[in-house]
């Protein structure tokens, strides 16, 4: 058996080992040519059906070596005898090839009719498809594209030599035809076994088996020497055994269907034709031996389970593992019916369910071309690159966590003037002549009332009264608004509006301006002069807003105030975004300007003890527990979540969102708030700054205990609670 | 590779009849009518509109790939929903995860906003 | 090695159903095989029966990733489940079963600055419950876990995490079968392949379930229904606040035994461990869309293999042995619901959307001792279906993110 191919057409490496092959050999064959096992031993069935040819490929464990052309520099590494593969180490060299899964391609193709196997059913499948004029796509795993699952869609999911390819069809036939029985019998995991179809395949390919017997129902059991087959064992009707040698024992047991996907694909659209569908006789019961060739559960272990109570084909196959393996029970579930079926002297029970993958595919193959999660960029992000910026997500952005110096930044805030890049907060304008209406409802203050100019802090409610956003109400004529909405919650906003907008049939128009404006927080003591330089004269009051050239950019100026200080919100176009950011900083250079990222926003939100929806509030937040019932209007009849708001207040309720404040550094927020009576804990900080003007650690966060204590201890201190806003209670200079 | 620029033009959002009778000013306007109340026109210097409550905005938000038929095919492959069959018929969808809209033609418009303009050009590697 | 698996199996005993039992427990998962041993165990209620409209385990229980963890951020869940951890621990010497209960450790990783400040505060929230969680660095992730990409693909860079110390991984069918086991051998009857389709009143009061093979009278009916519970929630005419979406999960073939922890994302909603056998065992997020189908997604397998290897390279060259999907009840604090439902004779466990496998012990534990005495145990009291009325949410939902 050692005979050299006919036809040497290269070579590939055996655990070290170089093995010549031949023309159209597969890596499986070209092994066997050797005279040798690709696994370690078990039957052969060569057509990609059993899990006895599993080897590792080119780095790729459990590959089916019978579905892989052997090509020369092929590197095949037998499992362990008996263990598993170690896991793959990673060349951290090749991670500079980024993305995940980018080196293997994508195709994607669609058919009215996509039929899965070209046997003679396939065949007819596909002709019959073709003649009622429809397209069809058949896939068949001897010509490379191996069928990995059927989707919902209904869709597959194949892999072929060009890579991955994703198939939407509007019907599936599954026409996998049928399996060549396996044997379970003692000696069945023995190599140089093989079905009659395999044996048919390698004679083609001109492998010498040696002395071969042939063998069918009959079969008792397998002799064997050094783990090769050596006799076969057979019993006549009169109860004899016979005993004859071989090196190549060829098994002719019948067939099951091949129907790994017909069981997995419940999918609509999807059907099986052929022996893939029809019942076929089960094989005779096991009595002895290997069941599940992958797992290697014998007869004995089915027994085992079966008398502990495991008498259910889902419960025994979990118990027993015959059918958890690579093959998903291809090899074992006739036999397993089989047995049940003379265990209990009835019918065999039905098959057991499928799922993906029928044939496998690695993660990286799963995961080609797949994008997840993408970040945006405002049109300042080089510039906070330039300025040095640590760059972070936030929201779905990339916001600039601090630019090396957090506390320079809150300085430069509360004593000079300072920039920030909120191009990221929600924007929509809304337009119509029932706009007043529409949002009258959506919001829970007043807006009739909000004259053209003019702005309003508003909360955004749900309908249980909770808290799903903040921002602003601005007006900018009588039946057209301006609405902004924090950056992370923008995007559910806007269906939020529309969703209700639609739903109450109002005519509102609604334009989302979110990607459309950037917009540039302008604060600090000096930012007036700094505004002025650049040609705006005439301020807006706080709360106002006026539309104005800065800089040569047409902005859309809104007066308000996160920060503490005199503020100013820059909506402009995109494109003039830079030039404005640059003259920000240019004109402002002697008053000391400088960015502030997010770490010294968030103290300065602190210190006037704004809060932050999605950081501070849960998703059960209510106006009431965050000390902000004065934003809510329940004299208005109707708005979102009123209903809600009006039946909790009438509850108890045990959960204030408040102020804390203690001497010393500020504590990590997250800290939980213990009761200074009893060290029990009583909520957790959501906001914590040690405030450069203040010297003092600020909190806020949740006290969820009644009564409501006035002295906790965080961080094994005691704080007291504090009325917020820390800082300018009064908000004078906010109005300055 | 395809450059993908910055663009200007006008978004509108109006009553669908409206925006139906849309005048657009401007040479090579192309308008892609992203949904039944709102265009997107891209090039377009002004637009005279039959609806008081109109939202006429000029837009700077979007950037635009003119794309030639092997850019094309480079995209496709980043494309998992079906694309209409006619041309210029207005597509919206993820390519390489990224929302976008492309009008089938030649060339072929692909345009995203522009805050996910760096993120498409490095996932289409351009 | 099977055999030595087969040889550690524990006997299930099944009886001839009766037409009326003390307790009828619908839906024969873990929480209500729980239910049911803990009934028998420690009150010597025997005279139970768990239905079950397939076989035991074949919901959620045995499509769970077994990851068992107490890391939660708020104090009523984190000594929940912390106590369910701990009654893990012991299961093994209670109840004589191997359920290939481990020691892994959680390693909870995060991306961005939002990410570290939710895991330092579970840090040091879990520390002031007495939960052993500590903080890492990214060279400390590095030492745990030498496979990590600490550049995320080039796109998720880690900047820290939390070490759960204790957290740990169990067999989930062999869970399930151990408290059936335990349960049926002290004369719970477990009734399988009978779907209960709708309850027997008397009044006001819930007094036994229709079956599909007929009626069973019961003292107390249980609802641990996972799943469908708000079919079986609408029999005793409640609107539950849950919603249910599917979950995927997908398992690589076996290796020998190489990444001792969890590792889970937050940013990315995956996570990652090695099952008994070797396998690696993946999970992510749960389809957003509600819906009550089981069949696998490719969109959910390839996003998740994205992501995971992202994280761990090394798992890019590994094969898919399966893939698979539940149905998670997801309530709307992302909390368990336990407890009385104001319709008498009918109690309810359910909401355990993703999460529910680690408290298969404590919320059995729990149940039976309310069956049991009719009283709350205070462990499960924040967790009543009244406590939306009261607008009281447990709301912990960055904690429920990776199982
Ligand atoms: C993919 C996935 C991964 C998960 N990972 C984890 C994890 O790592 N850690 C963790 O803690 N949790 C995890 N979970 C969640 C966990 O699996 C469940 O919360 C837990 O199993 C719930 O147990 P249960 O007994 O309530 O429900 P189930 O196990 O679903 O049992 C409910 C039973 O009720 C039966 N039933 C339904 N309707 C009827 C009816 N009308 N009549 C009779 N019977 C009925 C069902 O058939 C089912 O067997 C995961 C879930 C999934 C899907």
């Amino acid at each position: 058996m050692t005979d050299a191919p006919a036809e040497v057409a290269g070579r590939i490496v055996v655990d070290g080992r170089p093995i010549e092959f031949a023309d159209g050999d597969s890596v499986a064959v070209a092994i066997v040519r050797t005279g040798e096992v690709p696994g370690h031993g078990g039957c052969l069935c060569l057509a990609g059906d059993c899990g006895n040819c599993l080897a590792e490929v080119d780095g790729v464990a459990y590959v089916r070596t019978c579905q892989v052309a052997a090509r020369p520099g092929t590197v095949v590494v037998r499992h362990p005898a008996g263990g598993k593969p170690q896991l793959p180490v990673v060349d951290w060299r090749d991670l500079t090839l980024m993305p995940v899964g980018s080196k293997i391609a994508v195709r994607r193709t669609e058919a009215d009719v996509a039929v899965i196997g070209g046997g003679s059913s396939g065949q007819s499948a596909v002709e019959a498809a073709r003649s009622a004029g429809r397209d069809v796509l058949l896939l068949d795993a001897r010509d490379g594209s191996e069928v990995v699952g059927i989707y919902p869609g209904p869709s597959i999911v194949a892999r072929d030599p060009g890579g991955m390819l994703h198939v939407r069809a509007d019907e599936i036939v599954v026409a996998t035809g049928s399996v060549e029985i396996q044997p379970a019998c003692p000696g069945s995991d023995l190599g140089g076994i093989v079905t009659a179809g395999a044996a048919e395949r390698l004679e083609a390919a001109g492998v010498d088996l040696g002395r071969v017997v042939h063998v069918g129902r009959e079969l008792l059991r397998f002799e064997g020497d050094a783990g090769r087959v050596s006799a076969v064992v057979t019993v006549g009707m009169d109860a004899t055994e016979t005993t004859t040698p071989c090196e190549t024992a060829v098994v002719d047991l019948g067939r099951a269907p091949r129907d790994v996907l017909a069981r997995m694909s419940r999918a609509e659209g999807v059907s099986a034709v052929g022996p893939a569908a029809e019942d076929q006789p089960l094989p005779a019961p096991p009595r002895d031996g290997v069941v599940c060739p992958c797992m290697g559960t014998t007869v004995d272990d089915l027994e085992a389970a079966w008398d502990q109570g495991y008498t259910d084909l889902e419960l025994l196959k979990r118990a027993s593992w015959a059918g958890l393996g690579p093959c998903q029970g291809g090899a074992c579930l006739p036999h397993v019916r089989s047995w049940i079926a003379a265990r209990t002297s009835g019918p065999p029970p039905a098959p057991f369910t499928a799922r993906p993958a029928a044939r496998q595919i690695t993660l990286a193959e799963a995961a080609a071309d797949v994008a997840i999660d993408a970040f945006r960029r405002t049109p300042l992000h080089d510039e906070h690159l330039t300025l040095g910026a640590r760059m972070d997500r936030f929201g779905g952005w990339w916001r600039p966590w601090h630019y090396g110096d957090a506390v320079a930044e809150y300085w430069a805030v509360r004593e000079g003037v300072s920039v920030g890049d909120v191009s990221t907060l929600g924007k929509l304008v809304v337009s119509g002549p029932d706009v007043v209406e529409a949002l009258e409802r959506i919001y829970p203050c007043h807006v009739a009332d909000i004259k053209p100019g003019r702005s309003r802090y508003a909360l955004l409610l749900n309908e249980r009264g909770h808290v799903m956003d903040d921002g602003m109400i601005l007006r900018d004529a009588e039946t057209r608004f301006t609405l902004t909405f924090t950056s992370g919650g923008a995007a559910n906003a806007e269906m939020w509006l529309r969703d209700w907008i639609q739903t109450w049939g109002l005519r509102v128009h609604v334009m989302d301006r979110t990607m459309s404006l950037a917009a540039i927080n302008v604060t600090g003591p000096l930012v007036k002069t700094l505004l002025a330089r650049l040609g705006l004269e005439d301020a807006p009051r706080f709360l106002g807003h006026i539309r104005a050239e800065i800089a040569g950019v047409p902005c859309h100026v809104m007066r308000l105030s996160f920060t503490g200080e005199t503020a100013f919100e820059l909506h402009h176009p995109l494109d003039g975004s830079v030039a404005l950011w640059r003259a920000l900083m240019d004109a402002g250079r002697d008053l000391g300007v400088r960015p502030h990222g997010l770490q010294a926003l968030f103290g300065l939100r602190l210190e006037k003890g704004h809060v932050i929806v999605g950081m501070d509030t849960e998703l059960d937040t209510t106006p009431r527990r965050l000390g902000m019932d004065w934003a809510v209007r329940m004299e208005k009849p109707a708005f979102i979540g009123r209903a809600s708001l009006e039946r909790t207040a009438k509850l108890d309720d045990s959960r204030r969102w408040v102020g804390f404040s203690m001497d010393g550094e500020a504590p990590t927020e997250g800290s939980p708030i213990r009761s200074v009576e009893n060290g029990e804990i009583i909520g957790n900080v959501t906001g914590s700054w040690t405030s450069p003007l203040l010297r003092k650690a600020l909190m806020l966060g949740w006290q969820r205990r009644t009564p409501f204590a006035d002295r906790v201890e965080i961080d094994g201190r005691e704080a007291v609670v504090t009325p917020t806003p820390f800082y300018d209670p009064e908000g004078h200079r906010a109005r300055a | 590779m395809p450059a993908l620029e910055p663009v200007e033009g006008w978004r509108v959002v109006a009553t669908p009849s409206a925006l139906d009778g849309a005048r657009w000013n401007g040479d090579d306007v192309d308008v892609l009518r992203i949904a039944p109340d709102e265009a997107l026109a891209l090039g377009a210097t002004g637009v005279e509109i039959d609806d008081p409550d109109a939202i006429v905005e000029p837009e700077a938000g979007f950037s635009v790939a003119m794309l030639d038929v092997d850019d094309w095919h480079g995209v496709v492959d980043h494309i998992d929903w079906p694309l209409p069959e006619e041309p210029t018929v207005l597509a919206q969808g993820k390519v390489a995860g990224v929302p976008a809209r492309i009008v089938l033609g030649e060339p072929t418009l692909l345009v995203v906003q522009a805050a996910y303009a760096n993120e498409l050009r490095s996932r289409l590697g351009w | 090695m099977v055999s030595e698996h087969i040889a550690s199996l524990q006997p299930i005993a099944w009886h001839e159903p009766r037409d009326s039992y003390d307790v009828v427990i619908i839906g024969g998962g873990g929480h209500g095989l729980s239910t049911a041993y803990y009934l028998a165990t420690r009150h010597g209620i025997t005279n139970v029966a768990v239905v079950e409209v397939d076989y035991i385990a074949s919901g959620n229980t045995g499509r769970n990733t077994t990851i068992i963890r107490s890391n939660y951020a708020i104090p009523e869940a984190i000594r929940f489940y912390d106590h369910s951890r701990q009654l893990y621990a012991g299961l093994e010497a209670e109840t004589g079963a191997a359920i290939f209960h481990r020691v892994k450790g959680h390693v909870w990783i995060a991306h961005t600055e939002m990410g570290m400040r939710t895991e330092r505060g579970r840090v040091l929230m879990n520390q002031a419950m007495g939960v052993d969680t500590e903080l890492l660095g990214p060279a400390d992730v590095k030492r745990l876990v030498p496979q990590v990409d600490l550049t995320g693909a080039g796109r998720y860079a880690v900047l820290g995490a939390s070490h759960h110390v204790p957290a740990a991984t169990a067999r989930h069918d062999r869970v399930a079968w151990a408290f059936a086991s335990g349960a049926s051998s002290r004369g719970v009857h477990l009734i399988q392949h009978r779907p209960v389709t709708g309850l027997l009143r008397d009044g006001d009061r819930v007094v036994g379930v229709e079956t599909a093979a007929g009626p069973i009278r019961a003292g107390v009916v249980l609802s641990a229904v996972g799943g469908w519970v708000s079919q079986v929630a609408a029999m005793a005419r409640i609107r539950l606040p849950v919603r249910t979406h599917p979950l995927h999960a997908f398992v690589t073939n076996d290796f020998e035994q190489g990444l001792d922890k969890i590792v889970a994302s937050t940013e990315l909603a995956c996570y990652v461990s090695q099952t008994e056998r070797g396998q690696m065992l993946i999970g992510a997020e749960f389809d957003s869309q509600p819906s009550f189908s089981r069949l696998s997604s490719f969109d959910a397998l390839r996003s998740y293999a994205y992501k995971i290897s992202a994280l761990l390279p090394f798992l890019r060259s590994m094969r898919i042995l399966r893939t698979w999907a539940g149905l998670c009840d997801i309530s709307a604090d992302f909390s368990p619901i336990m407890g009385e439902t104001g319709v008498d004779g009918f109690l309810i466990t359910t909401g355990w959307g993703t999460w529910g496998f680690k408290a298969i012990p404590a919320g059995g534990e729990a149940m039976a001792e309310l069956i049991a005495t009719g009283r709350t145990p205070g462990l499960i009291a924040p967790f009543g279906l009244d406590r939306f009325r009261h607008d009281l949410a447990m709301a912990d939902q960055a904690s429920a993110g990776t199982r």
